[in-house]
């Protein structure tokens, strides 16, 4: 597989077209993207420590993973999605930027974690699930989700300082009602918005 | 408003911030948005508790006291972080629309929570009664999380002033 031809073709469609011409798409994928990933580490830490034992304590684990893991997912998926059409406006950067690389191991290894804690303090939930804390490996991937997730979100923040839009849009001179999501060929030559 | 972000742009610490601009501010940003998350988090429980939908092994009170101090305390940390982006790169933050947007919803936000707590200490009983059934709590509860979630786009759109196209104040300087 041609790497650099199937990031070009990414770029190249439509959907990506749009985002990157529009002048409201992109901000509020940004936006969404940062609602969803607030969500997903806020949730995944308020189980982390319940693990750690430092927080719901008197709580059975099963009930609150039921509770809350649900929305983690939902949420995730909210990044995902979001992620991916930023991703695709301008793919082969995104692609070559050593940060985005980074983060990008980070959530891998956040999903490895996530997996081996399945595979071993998961399993036996049943006997901990009314004691304060997790047996010493939960805890051990406890901090480490902490630790993966606090970094993917300064990775994440970092990408934006690293990179630079594609096509960077112009304020148009009075908001424009015809043509909020882009698309038409409203084309106003343009500066380069701030884009921190 | 643009006089005084000139000034603020001008003190010693925000100079100190704009030159080391390459990693203060994006570390700034990154701690403010893990504050956003537990922020985020913690009205999230409190009001998925109101809907009944989850937390139903804990009374409402018993809820509140556990998310409570996580809400204040990082919202704390989010001022402060807060603030120092306002020092660091004054114009950028205040000569917007968003910025002044957020800040009045931040403030019906914190209100609405004071208020909350307010009435469930001198109703308790009602609301630990009420929670999980009436319509109305429902609907505040969702209200509240929506004005959060609010809050956080507003705060990335500051970075986007030109969405706002003429009303916003940064495309007539």
């Amino acid at each position: 597989m041609d790497i650099p031809a199937i990031l070009a073709s990414l770029e190249s469609t439509a959907i990506a077209t749009r985002i990157r011409d529009g002048l409201y798409l992109f901000p509020m994928l940004e936006a969404i993207h940062v609602f969803g990933l607030a969500m997903v580490f806020g949730t995944i830490a308020i189980i982390d420590l319940r693990l750690l034992g430092a927080a719901s304590t008197n709580r059975s684990f099963k009930r609150m993973a039921s509770d809350i893991l649900k929305w983690t997912w939902v949420a995730f998926a909210i990044t995902v999605v979001t992620g991916v059409l930023m991703f695709i406006t301008n793919a082969a950067v995104y692609y070559n930027n050593t940060v985005f690389r980074a983060k990008m191991v980070m959530l891998a290894l956040a999903g490895l974690n996530m997996f081996i804690f399945e595979l071993t303090a998961g399993r036996s939930k049943h006997s901990w699930d009314k004691s304060p804390s997790a047996p010493v490996i939960g805890k051990a991937t406890a901090v480490l989700s902490i630790a993966f997730w606090i970094s993917i979100i300064f990775l994440g923040r970092w990408i934006g300082f690293t990179t630079t839009r594609a096509t960077p849009v112009v304020a148009p001179a009075d908001i424009n009602f015809d043509d909020l999501f882009g698309g038409a060929d409203s084309a106003t030559p343009a500066a380069p918005p701030d884009k921190k | 408003m643009n006089q005084f972000a000139e000034w603020l742009s001008q003190t010693y610490l925000s100079t100190l911030i704009q030159t080391h601009n390459g990693w203060v501010i994006p570390t700034i940003q990154s701690i403010h948005i893990v504050g956003i998350g537990i922020v985020l988090a913690s009205v999230f429980m409190v009001d998925l508790r109101i809907l009944g939908w989850a937390g139903m092994d804990q009374s409402l009170r018993q809820t509140t006291n556990r998310f409570g101090p996580w809400l204040t305390g990082s919202l704390l940390a989010l001022l402060a972080t807060g603030v120092l982006m306002v020092i660091g790169e004054p114009v950028r933050e205040l000569v917007t629309v968003s910025f002044w947007l957020k800040m009045v919803l931040l403030a019906v936000g914190i209100l609405v929570a004071a208020a909350f707590q307010i009435s469930l200490r001198k109703h308790e009983e009602k609301w630990e009664k009420e929670a999980g059934r009436s319509g109305s709590l429902k609907f505040l509860a969702i209200a509240t999380f929506l004005i959060w979630v609010a809050i956080i786009i507003l705060g990335r759109l500051i970075a986007y002033d030109h969405v706002w196209g003429s009303w916003s104040p940064a495309t007539k300087a």
